[in-house]
């Protein structure tokens, strides 16, 4: 059969798509092995940990003073030099090693994003305390919890779902856990938070809310991230060592 | 001869080879990367890569370093300046042909 040039112009046109996905794969390749999520999640239920001893403690105890300080600082390490060590030993051996480009406008650009979603954050809170019927409404509390929740949630699935199947059921997983998480009943949250109370504080649900948040948020990534890790595991073998 | 036409006849022939193309694409996500890593992503056997990669070299669109992971031998790719150039150049035209 005499290839058309119709033929031949569809066929340059997926050659272009091809080139532009190939173009995105090194990005993928940072969570091959499921060490970002791995990351995430440890970093999260760091948060709830140190959030929940927080709580617990009394007033002037070392956790409200620097005790928090030196937590994070072990968990970054942790952090740091456990991602740094598995691509190092288990990673670059089996499926080859990358170094990223340094991009100036890539760290502005999540500096900015980072900047005003945390303003947009604070706004939220300062509106929820200045109004009294927000502030008194379990809804006012846990509804930004769950929006914030989400906005994570359109991340993961856009940088790390989006070219792996199953880790759509993780997105549906986390957006479950944030709904689940505002329709809780107020005296739940904050009994979460160390509140003994039916009528929990303001500052008690808050706490209980992005408590219960960091925790599904991190359990959920770490499985994962470990469920990712096995199967990249399972599927590549170290290379072997002869001439390249 | 019609526009679209001299426009294909006007692409690097040495970036259009379909193997090249995707070292090319790889190698101009990334700062560096080894062999194992293109050989990974672009599921080509060892002899056929090294074939793309020497003529790459030879082009000037490539620098090959050879060096050690512990006790292991590396090979580090990088695109060059003029590769990076010539890989843009190349999508530029293609883009404008389509």
């Amino acid at each position: 059969m005499e290839r058309g040039p119709g033929m031949q112009e569809h066929e340059e046109v997926t050659a272009m798509d091809q080139v532009e996905r190939m173009m995105q794969r090194p990005k993928l390749y940072n969570n091959i092995d499921g060490v970002g999520e791995l990351g995430m999640g440890f970093m999260l239920l760091c948060f709830a940990l140190l959030q929940w001893i927080s709580n617990l403690s009394p007033a002037g105890s070392v956790w409200h003073r620097y005790g928090s300080f030196v937590w994070f600082m072990v968990m970054f390490a942790v952090i740091h030099y456990g991602s740094k060590a598995i691509k190092k030993h288990i990673t670059y051996p089996r499926t080859g090693f990358v170094e990223y480009r340094r991009q100036k406008t890539r760290g502005w650009l999540a500096f900015t994003l980072g900047g005003v979603t945390a303003v947009a954050i604070w706004g939220l809170a300062l509106v929820v305390r200045s109004h009294s019927e927000l502030s008194g409404s379990h809804w006012g509390i846990t509804t930004p919890a769950a929006l914030v929740g989400l906005v994570f949630v359109v991340f993961y699935a856009y940088w790390i779902a989006r070219p792996v199947r199953w880790k759509w059921a993780v997105v549906a997983a986390l957006a479950i856990c944030s709904v689940a998480i505002a329709m809780l009943p107020a005296d739940v949250v904050g009994a979460v938070a160390g509140s003994t109370s039916a009528a929990a504080t303001l500052d008690e649900r808050s706490s209980g809310a992005s408590l219960l948040t960091f925790a599904f948020y991190g359990a959920i990534l770490l499985l994962s991230g470990g469920i990712s890790f096995v199967l990249y595991l399972r599927h590549t073998q170290p290379a072997s060592e002869t001439a390249e | 001869m019609n526009l679209r036409t001299r426009k294909l006849a006007e692409l690097d022939r040495v970036i259009h080879e379909p193997g090249r193309l995707m070292i090319v694409a790889l190698l101009s996500a990334v700062e560096q990367a080894d062999f194992l890593y293109l050989q990974h992503e672009t599921e080509m056997n060892k002899g056929t890569l090294s074939s793309h990669l020497s003529k790459l070299e030879d082009a000037g669109y490539i620098e090959v370093t050879k060096t050690y992971r512990g006790k292991i031998p590396q090979t580090l790719l990088r695109l060059t300046a003029e590769g990076r150039q010539a890989f843009q150049q190349y999508r530029r035209r293609m883009k404008e042909a389509l």
